[in-house]
């Protein structure tokens, strides 16, 4: 029972991972909770199913739907987020607007697709294979593996290259880094589109384990936003952590507590660590205002 | 005719709804998506006791304000500590566990199945059984909660509430006790959205979780900031239009599902293009900027 319960903590935990990375990547550069990222994911889910509805083979149809949704997410800034910002919207605007193209955009996917359950799985359910105990699928096993590569290549990014430099600067002042000449919309542009790229990745992945529905994007975000808040906003191993402590908490949880009750054990984290430890385990002291 | 009265009935509801979360963001500044659990708990304390004990309207009002008045301490403890997005994600975490609550604790609540059955209000003997009774009380209770919110908004003890918005740590300078003032107004305002919550299920007879979700909060907030948060016209009128705007969908003769898609998606856009061009809100004296 426990090797399995690991496993699956394992598996959810990775995807709350790329879901909670996304979300903060966003978060740490514009300072705003972007709750659209929820139904950012599910379009990732239901571009896939679409494009390979049209007949495409799912190798095809998975990298054009990571890139679809990137540009919804350039989208959202260009369109929603970017005149908001010049016009010098607080960060409780911007999360209200954001709720609003939350409704829109899941809305829309549920007229358009309906709200009945929809899959790309192939085949037949196969039964995992054993491994310490537990059993899990080549699928899962490839969830695992591409959640921590992407996690890694994402923290490379940040600290080697020249945008992920750039990313940070924006981050950390956005005022400073206009300053030495850098065009900080052209990054969170960029920022928008990597972290709803991820968001993607994760839709798919789970869409390849189980299934789909509208709502599913709802459910990701919420256990990102736990996973970000507990890992620390703005550090990619803490959204890492985050991502892992959520999907552990949740299965582990199941041991003693009945399954029902697993989501309201990550709310209860959540308040805990908004309370106690805002910054998380891995974040920086936040910073309030001065009098 | 049952129709219009319907609507107007569900404008009464939502008008006691918008008054108290107005009394909590707008005035107090302390946005909260957590409204729809305060409605929650006055329906299911309503279904619950008039079903088990059979009491009347007003002992489940009492009943159910004061487990939302309960609620409203624990949702304000966070605002003591942290703030802006960070509280709005607290409150967000709490309506998700009464959520699951109503969903999951099956032996109290029958989960996803809903309550059936709960009878009429009754006052002092005398059945309120149809539309027309329903609207007369419905009307009576969202004016008082207006004039009584209007009241507390105008006194020194409302001047204390837009202080603390404007500026804490002013207010707090001022020897005001900060806490305590946003500690009671989260048990008044919760205890005041018990209230639609104990009409509501009076009037529909029936409850399920669903009707207390995120979504619901969310549409809540949305009438407050569409119609002007800090303002107590603006709001009403917020719930006026959210309510009979999407209704002009019914005659348009969609299949019910589309409609129920597209008035969603219209409370979005609505929300996005108010922060587009109108942050105050229609008649709004507060627009969240600091």
């Amino acid at each position: 029972m426990l090797p399995q319960l690991l496993v699956n903590g394992l598996i959810a935990g990775s995807v709350y991972a790329l879901v909670a990375l996304g979300f903060g990547l966003i978060y740490s550069t514009t300072r705003f909770f972007h709750f659209a990222h929820g139904a950012v994911y599910a379009a990732g889910a239901y571009l896939t199913y679409a494009c390979w509805l049209s007949g495409l083979s799912l190798y095809a149809a998975i990298p054009l739907a990571i890139i679809g949704t990137a540009i919804l997410g350039a989208l959202l800034d260009i369109g929603v987020y970017r005149p908001l910002r010049q016009k010098g919207a607080s960060s409780l605007i911007l999360l209200l607007a954001s709720l609003g193209l939350f409704t829109v955009i899941q809305n829309l996917i549920s007229l358009v697709f309906g709200d009945d359950t929809k899959t790309i799985r192939g085949g037949a359910v196969t039964e995992g294979l054993p491994i310490f105990g537990a059993r899990i699928t080549p699928i899962q096993i490839a969830i695992i593996i591409v959640s921590a590569l992407l996690i890694l290549l994402c923290w490379v990014l940040m600290k080697k290259t020249k945008i992920g430099k750039a990313m940070r600067a924006v981050a950390n002042d956005p005022e400073l880094a206009r300053v030495i000449g850098i065009e900080s919309d052209r990054v969170i542009l960029f920022t928008f589109a990597l972290g709803s790229a991820l968001a993607a990745v994760a839709a798919i992945l789970i869409s390849l384990d189980t299934d789909m529905t509208p709502m599913m994007g709802f459910y990701a975000l919420l256990m990102g936003v736990v996973a970000v808040i507990a890992g620390g906003v703005g550090s990619i191993p803490g959204a890492a952590l985050g991502g892992l402590l959520v999907g552990m908490a949740q299965h582990l949880g199941v041991w003693k507590i009945p399954t029902q009750w697993q989501d309201t054990i990550v709310f209860v984290i959540l308040i805990f660590f908004l309370l106690f430890r805002p910054q998380g385990f891995l974040g920086k002291a936040v910073k309030k205002a001065a009098v | 005719m049952d129709y219009l009265l319907h609507i107007l009935i569900l404008i009464a509801i939502y008008t006691i709804l918008v008054v108290s979360l107005d009394l909590i963001a707008g005035y107090t500044g302390l946005l909260s998506i957590a409204h729809a659990a305060f409605y929650g708990i006055g329906a299911y304390a309503t279904a619950l006791l008039s079903l088990h004990f059979q009491t009347n309207f007003l002992i489940n009002m009492i009943f159910g304000a004061v487990g939302a008045g309960v609620l409203g301490v624990i949702v304000a403890f966070p605002s003591l500590r942290i703030h802006d997005d960070y509280f709005v994600i607290a409150t967000f975490g709490f309506q998700m566990i009464v959520y699951s609550v109503l969903n999951n604790w099956v032996d109290l609540t029958r989960g996803p199945l809903g309550i059936p059955g709960i009878p009429v209000a009754s006052l002092f003997g005398f059945d309120i059984d149809n539309h027309w009774k329903f609207l007369i009380l419905a009307v009576l209770f969202a004016g008082l909660s207006y004039l009584f919110v209007r009241k507390l908004v105008n006194s020194p003890y409302g001047r204390v509430l837009k202080a603390i918005r404007e500026d804490e740590v002013f207010a707090q300078s001022l020897g005001k006790n900060v806490n305590a003032y946003k500690i009671q107004v989260f048990v008044i305002g919760g205890a005041l959205a018990s209230i639609a919550g104990n009409l509501y299920a009076h009037y529909v007879t029936f409850i399920d979780p669903t009707s207390f979700t995120i979504l619901e909060s969310i549409l809540v907030i949305s009438m407050v900031i569409i119609g002007g948060a800090g303002s107590l016209k603006g709001p009403v009128v917020g719930a006026a239009v959210l309510v009979v705007l999407p209704e002009a969908l019914r005659f348009v003769g969609l299949p019910s599902s589309v409609a129920a898609n597209l008035r969603q998606i219209f409370y979005g856009s609505l929300l996005v293009l108010m922060m587009l061009y109108r942050p105050q809100g229609l008649m709004g004296a507060y627009d969240l900027r600091r």
